[in-house]
């Protein structure tokens, strides 16, 4: 294979420019995947012989996968098409997706009129797929389909990845793409597939990346400073940023946030709060470290680093001044009384042991109850052979529903009516995911007798501590240890 | 006939004459005019209380919809814009907010669908999307003129002409249907959060999260618990393909004040009494009930008023009222109110006065029409006297401001008045110190001229003498102080032959305090007044069993009944509800043994000796003592099946299960009383 062959190493360094730090990956996708842009120019020239049916590309996520294959093949591969399997439902999706890809690939660059006829059939399975893509590529020599995240396709049969892997064998002029994540080995059930490695991006590659497009420090130029324009600006940006950056990479980063996606999210999420001493005019643009002791209590706070729905409002702009309100108010929806207490009692039923309930709950003395604490003489002093983990670490038991209105009514102050708000209030309750039903036979029937329930994962000992306090309950003499 | 296999059948026009008997006789003959009464008062009230409840989350459902607006306008790559609603534990709230929302959709300048998925939706992913698929093409677009849903109806049946089929999970549908409509917005609102499997909600937000770039999703959640509990169960993928801002509702107690508020605020015919109310405010308090079903409550209880009690006839509009019946009449004389009024006349030796309203009907009933418009009249300034206590407690400090509810509750029971509330109200008043006193009278001025609340007689009078005694002090920036004003006086303490002796000192008042604390007597005495003249005790009221209805009992029978109580106690004591002959004889000591006889049904026979066994029941033993009971007068056979049916049916109930630990045993489910 001459040199000559192969593509201008121009197109490449263009690449590679844009795609910094994946230099080797390119290498080797033009050297599995050629080119066919030079062979339109020059038709005589014929690489196919060298290159593989199928090639696997892996790496963890955020290192660039598809984005550098959509690039290459943009770029050298004159058809092509590129299947997104995380929007695919099941296996038929899949392939019906594929198909239409394919076609939508072919059809591509023939005038309108021709669009009319498109391929317009089922495609049900593996097979025919295979004889899909052999009626459509008849005409072609070459085609490169790409199966993006194969590897969380829903709903796949354990046949698909290595049937895919084998498309090339049955469709002359194929090239299959696979992109996975962490492929185990031989998933393919095939031997002598190329696979090109993505590593993780490095500390200086991550820096170096991140710092190609610094963001602002300031979002209006100071007014106050005269001689300070958009170009002093513009030049202080990527000398701040990049600095930032390795802090951040250094303090937080490089333990909980490795990949790039999630740094740059980070990097961004602390940037406007970092700067501020900046724009207050405490610090200048350049005095890097003195800042950096400043604000070392950001490059400390680990909660950062939780994803969460709502923005946190401690990082919020403080352009918002009413952050803290709907917080506030939001605690103000609570349960009604005897559904606290109706969790309670389903707490108690499912962290006691059956086997202590006529212990805690019978309605006898106080004196009797209090003899639990003496024990007699063996038990005294002598550390238990089996280590014991505290309840409440555990998961929760199933109970029944007749157990848990029976620690309900022993539980109550007061007697309660057992009206059809009860039973409403275990079914919107269980609706609410804090109750679940589970365990036992036939649990997912509703009306099955001796059905089980369990407390949800929500229903943690703190949360049932809070409960006992706002109804004034008295948890801890209830609860077995 | 006969030849035909089918005819249509075409009955008579007219009834046959038996079916008259049914036409309602003596007290039953007002119920059509009651009906139409209860209609009128009815939807007035519907009106004033859906207004309310509207009107309740307003601002919110302003802040949902700026954020969608604002969501459109700018769009964060990749995340989803998120509206989260706290809708609290009944979660009746939020399809009203959605609904709100719809409603601007529909005259807002952006084009959007709003679809909404529940958890009944689907219970996977794909079952999810056809919902959401078919729900978004078939609904109309938010665009107002007609013909051109016509034409879109049209562009609907053949959805991608061109193009190859797609399955009917493909998200592809969706986009090509919000690019042929120019959509820029597919909001997609959760019903119930919590009902969702995480697992789903998880996936399928990440799959919306996929197809963000080319389909401009936003999502409304509503959330009946918090939002770490959603975060808890969302996927981490998910969470990041969120970009989310908390909305939260108004209160459900909030909603309940509202809606009684409406109630008492129209002007009612009919009042409901304080045990009523009050039954109905602690369910709403105690268990997770939404707030249209105290809606329905309160529409229950006006029914049954003006279907059940015949005297009801009279709230109808007063023209009506002299041609009532005159059986109604006779029933009017028959009410307790009615003879204590006449009791009272004769001790008043108004003797032809009584005789009049017990002979002539016609007297009777201007006396029913008078007195039941001042009972009512009396009932609503009590309501507004309500309003001003709520007034004067929201202006004195360090005073907690009571719900009209619970205020209502006090006064209808008539124990208001003496309440320590009021008492502790009065001195309050006669400790607080001038400016709040002033602003106090004024906005009792001012409420008076709005809402026409009761008002102390010279008000203004009143008002400026507080208010020249206030500019003569002029040197002074203090306010005055009152003499009852603890702050005016001193503890001292004096030790007297070695005993502790506390007196308290009055300190020095300057003149103008002195007026003022003289200004403040009249002031509470002129509120004491007003207290004391509305807040009537309703029962005290001639006809209040007219307009006032408190009933609890077909509140709780129908609202809150007790099915396994019924059950449970049908089987115990079958004999209350057969009424049988055989086994009436139960009586008194006898009842323990009556409980068991061979000629109750099989399965009471049965259920009773469930109760006395364990939890694990040997079926065998179960058998001998069932036989023993039914005795041996049967075949075995015939036993045997009575007795299989009866274990059928208590299984059937859910009352016993076959149990895997002894193969010859069955466990029991249920305990009595629970």
């Amino acid at each position: 294979m001459g040199e000559q062959l192969l593509l201008p190493d121009e197109l490449l360094l263009m690449l590679s420019e844009k795609w910094t730090c994946r230099d080797q990956q390119l290498r080797q996708l033009r050297t599995l995947v050629s080119h066919d842009r030079i062979n339109l120019v020059q038709p005589k020239l014929h690489v196919q012989a060298t290159t593989p049916s199928t090639v696997v590309v892996y790496g963890p996520c955020a290192t660039g996968k598809s984005r550098v294959i959509q690039a290459y093949l943009e770029s050298h591969v004159t058809k092509f098409a590129i299947v997104n399997c995380r929007e695919c439902i099941t296996g038929r999706h899949l392939f019906e997706r594929t198909v239409a890809a394919v076609a939508a690939s072919l059809w591509n660059d023939k005038p309108e009129a021709n669009r009319n006829d498109t391929y317009n059939e089922r495609c049900e399975n593996l097979a025919a797929l295979v004889v899909h893509l052999q009626k459509l590529l008849k005409m072609h020599e070459k085609f490169v389909l790409v199966f993006d995240g194969v590897d969380k396709q829903r709903e796949s049969a354990p046949t698909l990845l290595p049937a895919l892997a084998r498309l090339g064998e049955y469709v002359s002029g194929l090239i299959t793409i696979m992109i996975v994540q962490h492929p185990p080995p031989r998933f393919l059930h095939q031997s002598g597939v190329p696979y090109i490695h993505f590593p993780a991006y490095t500390r200086a590659q991550s820096v170096h990346i991140l710092s190609r497009n610094p963001p602002d420090i300031f979002l209006e130029l100071p007014t106050d400073v005269p001689d300070y324009d958009a170009e002093v600006h513009a030049e202080d940006k990527p000398w701040l940023w990049p600095r930032y950056c390795a802090a951040i990479w250094d303090s937080l980063a490089q333990n909980a946030a490795r990949d790039l996606v999630s740094f740059r999210a980070l990097c961004i999420k602390l940037w406007r709060p970092f700067v501020a001493p900046i724009l207050a005019g405490d610090f200048g643009t350049r005095d890097f470290s003195r800042l950096l002791v400043a604000q070392r209590r950001l490059f400390q706070d680990e909660t950062v680093l939780l994803d969460s729905i709502i923005a946190s409002p401690t990082l919020a702009p403080p352009t918002a001044p009413s952050q803290d309100k709907p917080s506030k108010s939001s605690s103000a929806h609570e349960l009604p009384y005897y559904a606290k207490y109706l969790l309670l009692a389903a707490y108690l039923a499912s962290f006691n042991p059956a086997k202590t309930d006529a212990l805690y709950f019978m309605k006898s003395t106080e004196r009797k109850r209090r003899k639990k604490g003496g024990g007699t003489a063996r038990s005294g002093g002598r550390v238990s052979q089996k280590r014991q983990v505290p309840r409440h670490l555990l998961g929760a038991a199933a109970f029944t529903l007749d157990r848990v209105l029976s620690v309900l009514h022993a539980i109550l102050p007061d007697d309660l009516r057992g009206t059809v708000d009860v039973y409403t209030l275990v079914a919107t309750l269980t609706s609410l995911k804090l109750l679940v039903r589970g365990g036992g036979l036939g649990a997912g029937d509703a009306l099955e007798a001796g059905g089980k329930w369990k407390v949800g994962a929500a229903v943690s000992w703190e949360y049932v501590q809070g409960l006992a306090r706002s109804v004034d309950f008295g948890l801890s003499d209830y609860v077995a240890e | 006939m006969e030849y035909e296999k089918v005819y249509v059948f075409q009955p008579e026009s007219e009834r046959p004459a038996k079916r008259r008997r049914v036409e309602p006789q003596g007290l039953q003959t007002s119920w059509r005019r009651r009906r139409q009464v209860f209609d009128r008062v009815w939807s007035g009230q519907q009106q004033a209380i859906d207004a309310r409840l509207d009107g309740i989350n307003a601002s919110t459902v302003n802040k949902v919809w700026h954020f969608l607006e604002r969501a459109v306008l700018d769009e964060q790559p990749g995340r989803i814009p998120t509206g989260i609603i706290l809708t609290g534990a009944d979660g009746a709230t939020g399809p009203g907010i959605a609904k709100q929302v719809a409603e601007r959709i529909r005259v807002g300048k952006h084009r959007r669908i709003l679809l909404s998925l529940s958890s009944s939706s689907g219970t996977n992913l794909k079952a999810l999307l056809k919902t959401l698929i078919v729900k978004a093409t078939s609904r109309r677009t938010g665009s107002s003129d007609d013909e051109e849903l016509d034409d879109e109806d049209d562009e609907l049946r053949n959805p991608r002409s061109t193009g190859p089929k797609l399955l009917n999970y493909d998200l592809q549908l969706l986009q090509d249907h919000v690019r042929e409509h120019r959509t820029e917005q597919v909001i997609i609102t959760f019903e119930d959060t919590e009902a969702f499997d995480g697992d789903l909600l998880s996936e399928i937000i990440e799959l919306l999260g996929c197809w963000q770039d080319r389909i401009p999703f936003a999502c409304l959640f509503n959330i009946a618990t918090s939002i770490d509990f959603l975060q808890q169960r969302l996927s981490k993928a998910a969470v990041k393909a969120l970009a989310g801002q908390v909305f939260d509702v108004a209160l459900s107690s909030v909603e309940v004040e509202q809606v009684c508020e409406a109630m008492f605020d129209t002007d009612t015919p009919l009042w409901l009494g304080s045990a009523l109310m009050s039954t109905m405010l602690e369910r709403q308090h105690d268990y997770v009930v939404s707030v249209d079903s105290f809606a329905a409550a309160m529409k229950y209880a006006c029914m049954s008023h003006f279907y059940a009690n015949a005297l009801s006839v009279f709230l109808g509009l007063e023209a009506e009222c002299h041609d009532i019946a005159a059986d109604h009449v006779v029933a009017v004389r028959q009410l307790g109110s009615f003879k204590t009024y006449a009791r009272r006349l004769l001790d008043d030796h108004q003797v032809a006065v009584l005789k009049e309203h017990l002979e002539s009907d016609t007297a009777l009933r201007l006396l029913v029409r008078d007195k039941v418009a001042k009972g009512r009249q009396k009932l609503s300034a009590m309501v507004q006297t309500l309003k001003v206590i709520r007034l004067v407690q929201q202006r004195l400090p360090h005073t907690p401001v009571s719900s009209m509810s619970s205020l209502y509750v006090q006064a209808m029971s008539g124990k208001l008045i003496g309440s320590p509330l009021i008492r502790a109200l009065l001195l309050t008043i006669r400790k607080a110190p001038s400016n709040i006193v002033v602003t106090l009278l004024r906005d009792l001025m001012a409420f008076h001229t709005e809402k026409h609340t009761p008002t102390i007689p010279d008000c203004q009078l009143l008002l400026t003498r507080f208010e020249d005694l206030i500019e003569s002090q002029k040197h002074s920036t203090k306010p005055l102080r009152s003499e009852d004003d603890s702050q005016n006086t001193t503890l001292r303490t004096t030790v007297v032959a070695q005993k502790v002796e506390l007196s308290k000192q009055k300190s020095a008042l300057s003149e103008q305090d002195k007026k003022y604390t003289e200004l403040l007597g009249i002031l509470t005495s002129g509120i004491e007044d007003i207290f004391a003249s509305n807040l009537v005790n309703p029962t005290d009221l001639i006809f209040h069993e007219i307009f006032v209805y408190d009933l609890k009992s077909p509140y709780r029978e129908v609202f809150t009944p007790r099915p396994r109580h019924a059950i449970e106690r049908a089987l115990a004591t079958p004999h209350d509800y057969l009424d049988c002959d055989c086994c009436g004889s139960g009586q008194g000591d006898e009842h323990v043994e009556a409980t068991l006889a061979a000629t109750q049904p099989a399965t009471a026979v049965l259920y009773q000796l469930y109760l006395e066994s364990g939890s694990l029941i040997n079926a065998s033993d179960l058998w001998q003592a069932f036989q023993a009971v039914l005795g041996d007068g049967g075949e075995e056979a015939e036993t045997m099946t009575l007795f299989q049916r009866a274990l059928a049916e208590l299984r059937y109930l859910g009352m016993m299960k076959s149990t895997r630990k002894r193969v010859d045993h069955v466990a029991k489910v249920m305990w009595q009383g629970l």
